[in-house]
């Protein structure tokens, strides 16, 4: 079955990704080779690794992007497979290309494949041929082509970068005098994100829903798809909380959906995993883009199917074809954990980390490639770790996730576990009343204050000066009282703790 | 003690603690609260009814305390006018809690470095040393052994090292 060898796989990326990569790749027998830049020198990915090579300094354009410097650092450890993971060079149709090149597999889509796909243009030109719904928009640099398309399809409008995801270079435009700043600012950004200035814009729908449907293609013509996730939570135009299935989400748009990414995927002649993006507004789904990678959020795919995407990924590079997926179980859920304050408008945050409880029980996942010690610094993306929960029942699954987040703890890096728990818990997300607008109509402002919490915390910040204040203080006979040894708690006397920051 | 946190600033006070337990005035309001350190550098915190499971941990000026998943960073106040006294972390050093002088370590003049105990009381059926938290001159102690001190009492009072190159600060950079 297996058409071409494939053993040593290299993972061009890093954090929680990169070591979730490894893993499947590990228990598929292959040898691993981890890349990292200067700032990653000590991370979890590449102390799993079988191998590692260090690929140039922080900067991310001259090692996570460096493509000359991952294929050299590929031939120099044998690895006959490269894994892109998602962000960096995942959709890079160049990157592809140069590894297709060198004799390498690429885990992914084919170069030509991604690089129709990528451009958002061409790919909804590719839905439409092929039958799938659009939003209607138009391709654009020229203010007047956009004052002319908004005066016919009515305001607000999108503007957007025509390459690239994620949301970068996005603008809502509410009105004709806002139209020029958004164009511009919008080309400036695309610009410095994609190296691409082209602009799309297009009607802005006010409160749908984003759902995306996850399929598989193999090279001997099989595509299946895997079911939707709902991802309509976001802050600024980027998903923190996913689940699947769509909740409410009527039998015959799922069907309508599922086929479209079918008949859209066959007509790319799609190969390895990837994910169509659509925007609903109540049973009418529109087509937003083509994510020709592994999404962030694959896992709640992955534990209602009961698979495994990654070693489906690698399978299919091998040239092995698809087996059919078995029929989903349960609901799930995924909370993206970021280096973010979110009583801050989401300002990223870095930091080390000091402390870290993570959390478990049945139906728990937590992807993180964390420890205590970690550094999160402002180069890289802020994605701390993810929380997946599967339960039997949608409430199920939502009472698992709360309670996990009440379990998680990092201190040293401000995060979204705190937000993203009151989220979870709150009435509006467990009738789930979802949309993309969800967080900016129900948590404009947070934290709400907790009086409680907020006393228990000052307590435990005055009890922790006092122990700061002699060797044998308070903390300390409170740790003697309930019978824990005391050099163990930095509640006391730090310095066990100082030396793992003096590590650093 | 004065902290701040997210741009406001909190008053906090330990009042008395007797084993487990503690009493505290937070924002103007007295609270009774129970403490149980693990060893994991974790504990429980109970306040009524409720029942936070914290984590903590310091740095540099910083007191991080994580109630359930949701952080705070605490700096205190005081640490501001740090900088006002020359290098000095405290210009006086004041009791934690109620209780008498066991043992004056130091005199007037004499020159102490950060982390060095000054003064040993017995406060709650425990001995606490108290420490200078930054290189100082001491520029008068004000109790002896057996003085009866209350709350927030003067014991020591501090005056700048000598030397220019004053450290940050105490025990935290150890």
């Amino acid at each position: 079955m297996t058409r071409r060898k494939l053993t040593v796989l290299l993972v061009a990326n890093r954090g929680e990704i990169a070591l979730r990569i490894i893993r499947t790749a590990r228990a598929m027998g292959l040898r691993t080779v981890a890349v990292y830049s200067a700032a990653d020198a000590r991370s979890t990915h590449v102390a799993a690794a079988d191998d590692a090579r260090l690929i140039g300094p922080a900067q991310p354009a001259q090692s996570y992007l460096n493509i000359a410097a991952i294929i050299e650092a590929a031939r120099d450890t044998g690895a006959d497979a490269i894994h892109p993971g998602y962000g960096f060079l995942s959709e890079r149709p160049e990157f592809a290309r140069a590894v297709e090149d060198a004799g390498i597999i690429f885990v992914g889509p084919r170069a030509d494949v991604m690089a129709q796909l990528g451009d958002k243009v061409a790919a909804r030109k590719l839905a439409i041929a092929s039958g799938v719904p659009v939003v209607p928009g138009i391709e654009t640099a020229e203010p007047e082509a956009a004052r002319e398309f908004a005066a016919r399809e009515g305001y607000p409008i999108v503007v957007k970068a025509a390459a690239g995801g994620g949301g970068r270079g996005m603008r809502v435009v509410e009105s004709a005098a806002l139209l020029d700043a958004a164009l511009e600012g919008a080309a400036r950004e695309a610009l410095a994100a994609f190296g691409d200035g082209r602009i799309f814009v297009e009607k802005y729908l006010a409160r749908p829903r984003h759902v995306e449907v996850q399929f598989l293609g193999d090279e001997h013509g099989n595509i299946v798809t895997m079911g939707e996730r709902d991802c309509s939570i976001q802050r600024r135009h980027q998903k923190i909380l996913e689940e699947s299935p769509a909740p409410g989400l009527g039998e015959a748009t799922r069907d309508a959906m599922l086929a479209a990414a079918t008949r859209l995927a066959r007509a790319a002649g799609y190969t390895n995993a990837g994910t169509a993006e659509f925007l609903v507004d109540r049973d009418q789904f529109y087509f937003l883009e083509v994510n020709a990678r592994l999404q962030v959020e694959h896992p709640i795919t992955e534990i209602r199917f009961g698979c495994d995407l990654v070693a489906e990924q690698i399978k299919i590079a091998r040239g092995e074809k698809i087996t059919a997926p078995g029929a989903p179980r349960g609901y799930a859920l995924e909370c993206r954990i970021n280096a973010e304050d979110a009583a801050a408008g989401f300002r990223p945050a870095t930091g080390t980390v000091l402390e870290l409880r993570v959390p478990a029980g049945p139906g728990v996942r937590f992807d993180t490639h964390l420890t205590r010690g970690s550094e999160v610094g402002a180069f890289y993306d802020g994605l701390l770790g993810k929380v997946i929960t599967h339960g039997a029942s949608r409430e199920q699954a939502r009472c698992r996730m709360a309670g996990a987040l009440g379990e998680l703890a990092i201190l040293g890096v401000t995060n979204t576990a705190g937000f993203l728990r009151d989220v979870v818990a709150s009435a509006a997300f467990a009738r789930a009343e979802l949309s993309t607008r969800f967080i900016e109509e129900h948590f404009p402002a947070w934290p709400r204050e907790d009086r409680a919490e907020t006393e228990a915390a000052l307590i435990a910040a005055a009890l922790t000066v006092a122990g700061a204040l002699g060797a044998d203080s308070s903390f300390n006979a409170a740790a003697n009282a309930s019978g824990a040894p005391a050099d163990h708690s930095p509640w006391v006397a730090l310095r066990g703790f100082e030396l793992w920051r003096r590590s650093s | 003690m004065k902290l701040k946190s997210g741009g406001r600033e909190f008053e906090v006070e330990i009042i008395a603690r007797e084993g487990r337990a503690i009493r505290a005035r937070v924002e103007g309001r007295e609270i009774l609260a129970t403490i149980d350190a693990l060893g994991d550098s974790s504990a429980i915190l109970s306040l009524g009814e409720r029942r936070f499971r914290l984590l903590g941990a310091r740095r540099k000026d910083a007191i991080l305390v994580a109630v359930g998943p949701r952080t705070f960073d605490f700096v205190p106040a005081e640490s501001a006018a740090r900088r006002a006294h020359g290098g000095l972390a405290a210009a006086e050093v004041t009791a934690p809690m109620p209780g008498k002088i066991l043992k004056v370590l130091v005199k007037d003049g004499d020159l102490v470095s950060a982390g060095q105990p000054l003064v040993v009381i017995e406060a709650m059926k425990m001995e606490t040393a108290l420490a200078a938290e930054s290189d100082a001159i001491v520029k008068r102690v004000r109790v002896a052994p057996g003085d009866t001190i209350d709350h927030g009492a003067v014991l020591v009072e501090l005056s700048p090292a000598p030397v220019a190159s004053a450290p940050q600060s105490g025990r935290e950079d150890r």
